[in-house]
């Protein structure tokens, strides 16, 4: 158990836990309900399943519409998460069977072996420098590798290693170098029963796994990426020091972006519009044309939908800057010998003939899938979801953050696609919802 | 004076690093004077750094840091817990911004960008080398709110603060309340109705103590500061004898003959001037519009029991901890002609379809004729490429298609023929789309240099335009309705509440937040919070969803009791300060007042007197003082002198 501000509750020894509120997920919806409850003076505990707090957005670029730097708002909000007297959180651990208990609520928590000791881990880089093993780096969407034995990223919260033991091959080298001698193999996983009188769900959303629209090719042509993939290349984070494509390292001069790739499409599943697609094209189509003064963008749309405070002025601004914006969905994508790629599309604003259209570099706009980890949460009493999956709002109107089950709310996307604005608001919905819950309850 | 000074210089990713030499920055600001350590780090902001500064600070016992990062906007507190945590004072940290006042600023010269920096880190190693520890000081906070606006967000918000604990007034200039959701009839995308959703509030804020409720009640004055605001509301009589009969008053308004434009109906109704909102609104007692009222003497005197001309506008005085606006919008109103509205026959707006449809029953009838086909035309208002209106107003796509697909199951076949820009029926929204389109309403895109045109042509209603999704073809349509789909624009009013309550706004003119991300609901007052479609469109979802926000944020403020304010303010020496009264004349939060001065309990002096709780330690004071008297806590004069000389010295 993390527990970065040292003041650990001693509950923690005998495996029984007790707080005022569960947050599930420790992105930025995750933090903003957690801190808002723990300045309220209610105690928190936040559980995490990846191994650091911080959610997408500490991954992202600049964000939309004020083009400020990501990770420069992510990171003192993560902070002050981390630090909050109030606030306990967990990383690499999972919540399972939420169940009735009188008032209030009982669940079960599996914290996982990282392998790595965390009071005794620096976060220095020598057993990644001693660690033979080469994997896809998650955290970079696969443009480039890591070790297995890995610090996740440079703004992890916390910032200390783990042991992928998927693919560790046991070789030793990290564990005798390790200068503190962090690196425990027979770490086992943990299991915590924990009270509380109210939880808040803020796992986030999926990814639309590109590769299922089968007609743009991603996994198969190099050139191809998926717009996370861009946002990591742009991020000051980056893995490179440039946007370049991956099949020659090229800097790319005719980019194409299109949207709507696993949303508004029935032939995937997902009907609904992800909400965040359009404007985070536009943002990285900007700020490419910084990176890259030489290249141009295009834009293959079915609406720009750009609704929110600011963010119709922001496509203007992008329309002005040289960005081009053209209707019409994207029937197939196809790679030519040079790596360059030729999409088909249907040319409304103009006679709507079928058009080919060559780029050397395709993102494709994926857009948002509910997280389908919530069912798993409540085993013996289920929650109800809506006919997309998503966390059911009982009473979408008035009271957005309500669930079927008394007591527990929802954050952020775990209800739908939102924004981060969005997000945060709802977060801050679920949070006061919430804290009157709780009031209720004496 | 410090001497074990510390110092950061962040690369911020490559946001500073990129322009600025973050190493050569580093090697001159090291022989500062006073300067003990220097160092250079990826991210100053991240965990891992703040550790490794906390751990500096305590193995070589700093007295002081600045760290050279971004806006202290963005990071002040972060640092100065930081110092905090490893038992340094944190008024000992001073933030140099080399981001946005260098590295960005000047991203086609790194060389001067470098020097720049250079500058300002040695400025600030100036400052910080005559901090002081300081202590914030504590004022009490009522750990009341006052809600402007009792529309969904204001009524929601109240709630959800009375449930926190906060006590709550919650003040309403219209006689009644629900706002805009009242009118608006079915709601998307439950169907649930705006009427009953109205009366549900009420009942849940009148079983609730925490609550007053004041209707025809308006803010005229607000003074004071966070935890401690003193509002003025004026309260308008109804002109309603309280507790009367009920049945006679029905009499009385069955008797009254004048008829008025009935607003909630947007016009297409006419009203009595003794009038309720609407049949079920709330509260039920009806009100009168006096202006408009004139009755003989023979019905005030049969209704004397009921009707009382004679009331007067009430003053309350409330003190308050926060307040929060939730004043709502005012839909956009076509000018004469646009679309040919007030023009042709037969072109109402989005909002009065609505009540149209709320009107109508079994069959859709406007001017005695029974509407089958019906245009609408999307964007109007909106998404201007003059004027103040360039946004795009959020809600009105969704709300038109949903009142399109309400028009068709409401009423036998009528069919809608919609004319956009882009369909912007976001996340579960698309649904409604998708349901409209498939049963049978059509789409047409025109492009926004080329408006539809729509006109009387031959005593017929026209609508002509281009569609880009069949090439360009010019289309004609004779509906019997059109209907402007128009969005939201600020209240009339929001620009008094504005300069009653100086919260901004901004280009697009609603309230403006502090930060989209870090302070939505927040405005740049301590301790004012808005939310709603006063900040800018939204649907009611996220209209409520900003509401339970702001209340999250108001209660945390000041359900303790009292507030933590900065200790950063003015500092009066006695001995010097003349009383002039130049420094009470500018200080724009009238912070200043004189007291008597007397020592050694002789006759002593008049001098001036700071109100710690309202003093912003802005500074306009000090400059103006003819004795210099004035010195700011945290830029005194040694500070800011030797900041000067850290900014001028060569490089």
């Amino acid at each position: 158990m993390m527990n970065n501000n040292m003041n650990s509750p001693e509950q923690i020894s005998t495996n029984k836990l007790e707080y005022d509120v569960l947050v599930i997920g420790g992105g930025i919806a995750g933090q903003e309900a957690s801190l808002n409850l723990a300045n309220n003076g209610f105690k928190v505990l936040m559980v995490e399943k990846d191994l650091s707090i911080g959610g997408k957005m500490i991954h992202l670029s600049k964000v939309f519409p004020t083009l400020d730097c990501s990770a420069c708002i992510a990171t003192p909000k993560i902070s002050e998460t981390a630090r909050n007297p109030n606030i306990t959180i967990m990383t690499y651990s999972e919540v399972e069977d939420i169940k009735r208990n009188g008032n209030g609520l009982k669940a079960m928590v599996i914290e996982k072996p990282r392998y790595v000791k965390a009071d005794l881990c620096t976060g220095c880089p020598i057993c990644e420098e001693k660690c033979p093993v080469v994997v896809e780096d998650e955290y970079n969407y696969g443009l480039t590798g890591r070790k297995a034995a890995f610090i996740p990223f440079d703004l992890a919260s916390p910032r200390i290693a783990a042991i992928d033991i998927e693919n560790c091959t046991l070789c030793g080298a990290c564990e005798r170098a390790c200068p503190p001698n962090a690196i425990d193999f027979s770490m086992e996983k943990k299991e915590f029963e924990l009270s509380v009188k109210s939880v808040i769900i803020a796992t986030g959303f999926e990814l639309f796994p590109a590769e299922k629209k089968k007609e743009y090719g991603f996994g198969q042509f190099k050139n191809v990426i998926h717009s996370m993939q861009m946002d990591r290349l742009l991020a000051p984070t980056r893995p490179f020091n440039n946007v370049l494509r991956p099949s020659d390292g090229r800097m790319p001069d005719n980019i194409a972006y299109v949207l709507c790739t696993g949303s508004r499409d029935l032939s995937v599943g997902n009907p609904i519009c992800s909400q965040i697609c359009c404007m985070y094209s536009i943002k990285q189509a900007q700020l490419l044309l910084g990176a890259l003064p030489m290249t141009d963008v295009t834009i293959y749309y079915i609406d720009i939908r750009a609704f929110g405070k600011g963010f119709d002025e922001f496509y203007e601004q992008g329309k002005s800057m040289g960005v081009e914006f053209i209707k019409g969905k994207i029937a197939k994508i196809e790679e030519k010998e040079n790596g360059n790629l030729t999409l088909k599309y249907e040319d409304f604003e103009n006679g709507g003939k079928t058009v080919e259209a060559d780029h050397d570099l395709v993102v494709l706009s994926v857009g948002i899938l509910p997280n389908k980890d919530v069912s798993g949460f409540f085993k013996s009493e289920p929650i109800a979801l809506d006919i997309h999956q998503y966390v059911k709002q009982e009473d979408e109107l008035m009271s957005p953050a309500k669930t079927s089950i008394e007591g527990v709310f929802v954050a952020g996307t775990s209800s739908g696609p939102m924004d981060i604005p969005d997000s945060i608001l709802s977060a801050g919905a679920a949070s006061a919802e919430a804290a009157a819950f709780i009031r209720s309850l004496k | 004076m410090k001497e074990k000074i510390g110092v950061y210089i962040c690369h911020c990713g490559g946001n500073i690093s990129d322009y600025v030499d973050v190493e050569k920055v580093r090697d001159v600001v090291e022989k500062e004077e006073g300067v003990v350590l220097s160092k250079t780090t990826m991210f100053a902001c991240a965990d891992s750094a703040q550790k490794e500064i906390v751990n500096d600070i305590k193995e070589n016992n700093l007295d002081a840091i600045v760290v050279a990062s971004c806006s202290p906007k963005l990071h002040l507190s972060t640092f100065r817990n930081v110092a905090e945590r490893a038992g340094l004072n944190p008024y000992n940290y001073v933030q140099a911004n080399i981001r946005e006042q260098c590295s960005w600023a000047h991203t086609d010269k790194p060389k001067e960008a470098t020097e720049k920096a250079i500058r300002i880190v040695r400025a600030c190693v100036g400052r910080v080398r005559y901090s002081e520890a300081l202590e914030p000081f504590t004022i009490p906070a009522a750990n009341i709110a006052l809600i402007i606006g009792a529309g969904v967000a204001g009524m929601r918000s109240a709630i959800s603060l009375a449930d926190m604990g906060t006590h709550v007034y919650l003040i309403e200039k219209s006689h009644f309340i629900g706002g805009r959701v009242a009118q608006m009839g079915e709601l998307f995308s439950t169907d649930e109705k705006g009427e009953e959703i109205i009366s549900d509030l009420y009942d849940e804020i009148k079983k609730r103590d925490k609550i007053q409720l004041f209707t025809g009640a308006e803010v005229v004055s607000v003074s004071g500061s966070v935890g401690d605001y003193k509002a003025q509301i004026n309260i308008r009589p109804r002109y309603i004898v309280p507790d009367c009969d009920m049945n006679k008053l029905k009499e009385a308004i069955a008797e009254c003959k004048t008829e008025i434009p009935d607003e909630f109906n947007f016009g297409l109704t006419q009203k009595k001037v003794i009038y309720k909102a609407y049949e079920n609104c709330r509260p039920e007692i009806p009100a009168i519009e006096k202006d408009r009222f004139n009755p003989d003497q023979k019905f005030l005197e049969k209704y004397k029991d009921c009707i009382d001309l004679e009331q007067k506008t009430e003053t309350l005085n409330v003190n308050t901890g926060t307040v929060i606006l939730s004043t709502g919008f005012d839909p956009y109103e076509p000018e004469d002609g646009e679309y040919g509205y007030k023009k042709a026959e037969n072109v109402i707006t989005l909002q009065q379809l609505k009540r149209l449809i709320e009107l109508s029953n079994g069959k859709l009838e406007y001017n005695n004729r029974e509407i089958k086909n019906i245009v609408y035309v999307y964007c109007v208002g909106s998404r201007q490429k003059e004027g103040e209106n360039k946004y795009c107003s959020r809600y009105c796509c969704t709300a038109a298609i949903h009142a399109a697909l309400l028009c068709r199951k409401k009423f036998d076949s009528v069919r809608g023929f919609h004319l956009y820009r882009d369909i912007r029926t976001y996340g579960k929204h698309e649904l409604l789309f998708d349901e409209v389109s498939r049963q049978g309403d059509i789409f047409f895109r025109f492009n926004e240099d080329e408006s539809p045109v729509v006109e009387t042509a031959n005593g017929k209603l026209q609508v002509k335009f281009r569609d880009i999704l069949t090439n360009n073809e010019e289309v004609a349509i004779e509906p019997d309705l059109v209907v402007l789909v128009t969005g939201m624009i600020p209240r009339k009013d929001s620009s008094t509440v504005a300069g009653i309550l100086k919260t901004p706004v901004g280009s697009d003119k609603f309230f403006n937040e502090v930060h989209p991300k870090l302070r939505p609901v927040e405005t740049v007052i301590d301790g004012m919070y808005i939310c709603g479609t006063c900040q800018g469109p939204k649907n009611i979802t996220e209209s409520i969803t900003s509401s339970l926000s702001a209340a999250a944020k108001s209660n945390s403020l000041i359900n303790k009791g009292e507030i933590e304010l900065e200790p950063t303010i003015i500092r009066i020496d006695p001995e010097a300060c003349e009383w002039c009264d130049k420094c009470a004349e500018i200080c724009p939060f009238d912070s200043i007042t004189k007291t008597e001065y007397s020592p050694d309990g002789q006759k002593g002096k008049t001098i001036a007197l700071v109100n710690e709780s309202t003093c912003k330690g802005c500074g306009m004071c000090a400059p103006v003082c003819p004795t210099d008297a004035i010195d700011i806590i945290g830029y005194t004069n040694n500070e800011i002198e030797s900041m000067i000389d850290g900014l001028i010295k060569e490089v």
